[in-house]
């Protein structure tokens, strides 16, 4: 209701300083002696900023802290021994006051206190929020009358608007750097007490990882190793990769060079609907049918497959990052000039022969950046090993057995009651940090090389 | 010069019989390589129809679910608290609305098992089986049913109206199949009798399989897994896509318009360049320590809130949206520009007048390829407590609140396989057919505004 | 004209370095072009050319831009077919092999007719193996040593191996432009073609660097024939014996290169060769 009045108060300020500017530059403009430095709509749009930001201001104060002032001004008119009850107790007492104030009543009959505060509390919301609106419609007047003195012919009224308009745009630019200080600072900060509790060298270079059996007192510190999740991260990865980069690639090869326009029409959309398919679904489809598949046909040759295992989810991850290598190939490998390749068919090379020694060499750095990005992606996939890897961080070499990575390591600690102090969910932070670590590095390293790749024949 | 032309190998016989030589094995080699290009695309195509085919084949069936048409007679006996109490009869609000809860409570603790029975009991007087046996045949969300339908409808007490009540679980995976028929009594999930009764009823036809509305209805539900829904997560992933559309759209397009038009090309622009390119890359789970770091553990928003989800997926989302509004406005020809700067226009009113319009569409497309990104975003919801169980549909976005997506997850890791797979699959197919949807109304936008301009 | 040209045997073996101009009438005729046309799409490109290559000659196609010139060019080794929606008719023959009979080995023929494009297009390999590039994949080389000796026997008479005998090792995109399309020339000899077609080999060259190649071109066709597409009429009648003109995807006009400077019969030769058509 009262977010209802002030929107509503706002928009009719926000219209009248605006028409306050309009008018009055048209009655200058008007007067043809005088030409006007910018047309009379940015002055409206001026007068109108100078009125309701200020009044923004206010109100966005007023709101930030209201609910302290207000409680505490409810516990001032309580008995003084209301203030010692506990924090359940005390708002248990507020809410009352305030459903009596709203004249909804409390269940049996309210104490004589609170009737007298309630009425308190009642005039008090009043006034504050009609003070509220005072100052706020005072301080808007006064924006707006100094935006009408200072309307004339030269004011460059369009120039301060565009001025604006830019400082906001830039502020809006600013929230990806503020994004990435924010996800530094708060893996770094929450590491940091993680490290508090933990040696450094035990997590990065420990063999086990168990924490849920630590015992404060013991403090065995090989219980945070990061080695059994990195390895099973790596190993992942790799599978991934062995799926994921031949077969990625040779469908670029040939939806780019042999593939006719009506097969690449039809192609290309369908393999790069893998891309859209979200992640959970990878996951549930390497839990239901790819995991026990790998069993079957394991037990079918004699081979112990575990349907959870690195395996599994290597492949799924593998499938899922397919559009990806050949979207980013098929950029690439149409970066490199016609000429070249026309340069080797005219010199009776077959397009096969071509393709290897000429165009691939040529695309290599492009590839090996595309390829970078692609494992960033596979080290930071998260569903698809939550439900595939079979959530076992020993450290162990058979892909056919199940596994553990460091992003299952962060959902299983944080998820459930993170309570940010024990390093059993902290340790999450140094596990994320470590990540981010990782694809960033490698990201900046693709993203050079891919750079330099595109210089090369710009 | 002259003198090298002598050592020639003279053009002809010599060449082109090694040339000849070489031909068969190059030529195999060609059908090799070409045959492995050919494979790669089946491979990847057989993937798709796998993966496609698996979900969809486990999961139509889920949507058409065994539901038993019965006579319910409200049962004055039975159904406690009388009449619903009026308004008139109270003093002040308070005393109605405790009346009211009252009535309520009496309501809802009077024994609907007893009504469920009986109406089942109707069908068959003769059949004999234990009230537990029987009851498993509905789920247990059969007496909430009942309930709500009263409460809906108080004036129903002491009337006999037509109900149609999902059957359970365990009945729903007897008569589909999905649990194997032939395994004993031991491994059975149901009784005998009750088996027995399932196979009467869906003979008689009093059990039928409806079309299970109720899948985009109800919200989820632990105790009677029949009868869980998406609704509630429907609701969760809808408020945070609004948050993201409110925040990352304005914010992107803004940032794309200052990196390109705007900012000067020195060190700090390269920062923010680089730094979205990064950020683009992060995986996303970062985004979810991000959220749980910064948004619950130190402003303090809740936990499990779709306004903590929203906030996150817009981080992830920026960069995909700055990254394509930018490359949309590089492809509007700097003649464009030069031509409104000509006419005098200032920069502002060059990029707001004319240079945005015309990306219009490309905007667009980007929006909606970043709304689905986070629509189907699964992983920083769990860092943030999304993956509760939550047995409301959230009423705003503050609400605790679960997705679409962490819907999913849980669902696929519920102890009754047989039932859930299905569902999963189910929720799964909702979830696809949103993102499909979002897709083509992208390709429809798209085709009609390029079409205008 | 081309009736005179394909039949008559009056080859002299010893090469002439001052060849009389006429002496190109009485060459071998190594290709010969009938009723040669091609569609991009729904658009037809050229129309009908018939044409007959000599021997141990230059031939040089000239014309507007967008005359089919270089189109007819690349169907004599069959380039045309890496374009999607290209369709050739008519017949090509070289030594009387037809060049589009469905049996006929483009590997092969593109061995025997080898090509320099308009931008020198070296590999990103070194100098050494973007020559020895050709003749590897046709194995062409026995040893090692062959090798070698291919690569610097080509290097020389593209008259490179002097500026380069000491970097072979280093890419062959650090070369000067001249140096680089002399690069595409020696690579192209290396394979031991019998025709070298040549797209406009120095519309990036600068003046320089493009006399050099033309002096080599003279030098080449003593022992190759050479096919040439060019948009300058000045280099058409320096390095040139013969001259076909092509306007709008039609042969307006061939001949001896004097007779059609000096004395073109169509009147939209005249307008080119004075400039008129653009």
């Amino acid at each position: 209701m009262n977010a209802l009045v002030i929107a509503a108060l706002l928009l009719v300020l926000l219209t009248f300083s605006y028409q306050v500017g309009w008018s009055r530059s048209r009655k200058l403009a008007g007067n043809k002696s005088q030409h006007l430095h910018s047309r009379p709509i940015y002055h409206g749009v001026l007068a109108a900023l100078f009125a309701v930001l200020p009044a923004m201001v206010i109100i966005g104060i007023w709101a930030l802290f209201s609910e302290q002032v207000t409680n505490s001004f409810i516990v001032a008119q309580l008995p003084p021994e209301t203030a010692q009850l506990s924090q359940m107790q005390l708002q248990a007492a507020i809410a009352r006051v305030k459903a009596i104030a709203s004249g909804y009543g409390v269940v049996g009959e309210p104490s004589a206190t609170e009737v007298v505060a309630a009425q308190v509390f009642a005039s008090y919301q009043q006034i504050s929020f009609l003070a509220v609106l005072a100052a706020a419609a005072a301080i808007g007047a006064g924006g707006l009358f100094w935006a009408q003195r200072r309307i004339g012919p030269r004011l460059r009224a369009r120039t301060e608007v565009e001025i604006f308009v830019r400082i906001a745009l830039m502020a809006c630019s600013a929230v990806a750097i503020v994004t990435t200080l924010g996800i530094v600072l708060s893996l770094l900060s929450d590491a940091l007490r993680f490290f508090s509790f933990i040696n450094p060298l035990d997590f990065f270079f420990g063999t086990t990882w168990n924490p849920r059996f630590q015992s404060a007192g013991t403090g065995s510190a090989g219980e945070y190793g990061l080695l059994p999740l990195l390895w099973g991260t790596v190993m992942i990865s790799i599978i991934a990769m062995l799926v994921a980069v031949p077969i990625g690639l040779m469908s670029a090869i040939y939806l780019s060079q042999y593939a006719d326009e009506r097969v690449r029409n039809v192609v290309k959309p369908i393999i790069e609907v893998l891309a859209g398919i979200p992640t959970i679904v990878y996951g549930f489809f390497a839990l239901v049918t790819v995991g026990p598949f790998f069993a079957a046909a394991g037990d079918a040759v004699g081979i112990d497959i575990n349907a959870t295992s690195a395996l599994t989810a290597g492949v799924v991850m593998g499938i899922m990052i397919i559009p990806f290598i050949s979207s980013l190939s098929d950029d690439i490998i149409a970066q490199v000039p016609r000429a070249m390749r026309d340069g080797s068919l005219g010199l009776g090379a077959t397009q096969s022969e071509t393709i290897r020694n000429v165009l691939l060499p040529a695309a290599l750095p492009g590839i090996v950046g595309a390829v970078l990005l692609a494992v960033s992606r596979a080290i930071g996939e998260t569903m698809i090993v939550v439900l595939a890897a079979g959530n076992s961080p020993v450290l162990r070499f058979n892909p056919a057995e199940p596994t553990s990575t460091v992003t299952v390591s962060i959902v299983n600690q944080l998820t459930g009651d993170a309570d940010f102090t024990s390093p059993q969910s902290l340790v999450a932070f140094a596990l994320g940090l470590t990540l981010f670590a990782m694809t960033l590095l490698l990201n900046v390293m693709a993203l050079y090389i891919v750079r330099k790749f595109r210089e090369q024949y710009e | 010069m002259t003198d090298t032309l002598l050592s020639a190998a003279s053009p002809g016989s010599r060449n082109r019989e090694q040339v000849r030589k070489g031909l068969r094995r190059r030529h195999r080699s060609e059908v090799l390589f070409r045959w492995a290009g050919i494979l790669s695309i089946v491979a990847a195509l057989g993937f798709v129809a796998i993966l496609f085919g698996m979900i969809l084949s486990k999961g139509m069936p889920s949507f058409w679910q065994s539901t038993l048409h019965l006579e319910a007679y409200f049962d004055p006996e039975l159904i406690e608290g009388g009449p619903q109490p009026q308004r008139e009869d109270s003093n002040s609000d308070a005393d109605y609305q405790r009346a009211y809860s009252n009535w309520q409570r009496a309501v809802t603790l009077s024994n609907w098992n007893t009504v469920v029975e009986t109406a089942i009991r109707a069908q068959v007087p003769e059949f004999e089986i234990e009230t537990g046996d029987l009851l498993d045949l509905v789920t247990t969300a059969a007496r909430f049913q009942l309930r709500d339908q009263y409460f809906a409808n108080p004036d129903v007490l002491g009337q006999t109206m037509p109900v149609s009540i999902l059957g359970s679980a365990n009945t729903d995976n007897w008569l589909k199949g999905t649990i194997d028929r032939s395994q004993p009594d031991a491994r059975q999930q149901l009784a005998p009798e009750t088996r027995q009764l399932a196979d009467q009823f869906l003979e008689q036809g009093i059990i039928r399989f409806d079309f299970a509305g109720h899948i985009f209805t109800n919200v989820d539900s632990r105790s009677a897994p029949a009868s869980a829904g998406l609704a509630g997560a429907f609701m969760g992933s809808l408020y945070m896509m609004m948050v993201v559309i409110v925040l990352a759209v304005p914010i992107g397009v803004a940032s794309a318009v200052y990196l390109e038009e705007f900012a000067p090309k020195n060190r700090w622009t390269d920062l923010i360049e680089v730094n979205i390119n990064n950020l683009a890359a992060v995986p996303s789970i970062v985004f979810g320590l991000l959220g749980a770091a910064v948004f619950i553990n130190y402003f303090g928003l809740p936990r499990s809130a779709p306004i903590v989800g929203g906030l996150v997926l817009t981080l992830m989302t920026l960069p995909t949206i700055i990254i394509a509004t930018r490359s949309s406005l590089r492809a509007v020809p700097p003649s464009l520009r030069q031509a409104a700067l000509g006419l005098g226009a200032s920069r502002n009113q060059t990029v707001f007048h004319h240079v945005l319009p015309m990306t219009f569409p490309g905007i667009l497309t980007a929006t909606i390829i970043g709304v689905a990104q986070a629509l189907g975003e699964t992983a920083p919801l769990l860092l943030i407590g999304m993956s509760a169980f939550i047995a409301n549909i959230p009423s705003s976005p503050m609400d605790s609140a679960t997705a679409l997506p962490v819907q999913i997850y849980l669902w696929q890791g519920n102890e009754n396989r047989n039932f859930f797979e299905a569902r999963t699959s189910a929720a799964i197919i909702v979830l696809l057919g949103l993102m499909l949807m979002l897709n083509a109304i992208a390709i429809f936008l798209r085709s009609r505004l390029e079409k205008r301009a | 004209m081309d009736m005179i040209a394909g039949k008559i045997k009056l080859t002299s073996k010893t090469v002439d370095q001052s060849m009389n101009p006429l002496d190109v009438l009485e060459r071998e005729t190594r290709l010969s072009a009938r009723d040669v046309t091609v569609h991009y799409g729904d658009k037809q490109a050229l129309f009908g050319i018939s044409i007959d290559i000599p021997d141990r000659a230059v031939t040089s196609f000239i014309g507007p831009s967008g005359c089919g010139k270089s189109t007819f060019l690349r169907c004599i080794n069959r380039m045309n077919d890496t374009i999607e929606g290209a369709r050739v008719g008519g017949s090509i023959k070289l030594d009387g092999d037809d060049v589009y009979d469905p049996n006929l080995d483009v590997v092969e023929l593109r061995a025997r007719v080898g090509m320099v494009f308009q931008k020198p297009n070296p590999f990103p390999k070194s100098i050494y193996e973007n020559v020895a590039y050709g003749p590897k994949i046709h194995g062409l080389a026995r040893s090692r040593t062959d090798l070698d000796e291919i690569v610097v026997s080509s290097l020389r008479k593209a008259g490179l191996f002097e500026e380069v005998k000491d970097r072979l090792n280093e890419p062959g995109t650090s070369l000067s432009g001249g140096q680089q399309q002399r690069l595409c020339i020696a690579r192209a000899i290396a394979v031991g073609p019998q025709v070298i077609l040549m797209d406009e080999p120095c519309s990036a060259l600068d003046p320089i660097a493009t006399a050099i190649i033309e002096e080599l071109i003279d030098e080449l066709r003593e022992n190759y024939t050479i096919v040439i597409v060019t948009h300058s009429m000045q280099q058409a009648a320096r390095v040139s014996q013969k001259t076909a003109f092509f306007h709008l995807g039609k042969l307006i006009e061939e001949g001896v290169t004097e007779d059609i400077f000096t004395n073109p019969e169509h009147k939209q030769t005249q307008d080119y060769i004075m400039g008129r058509i653009g």
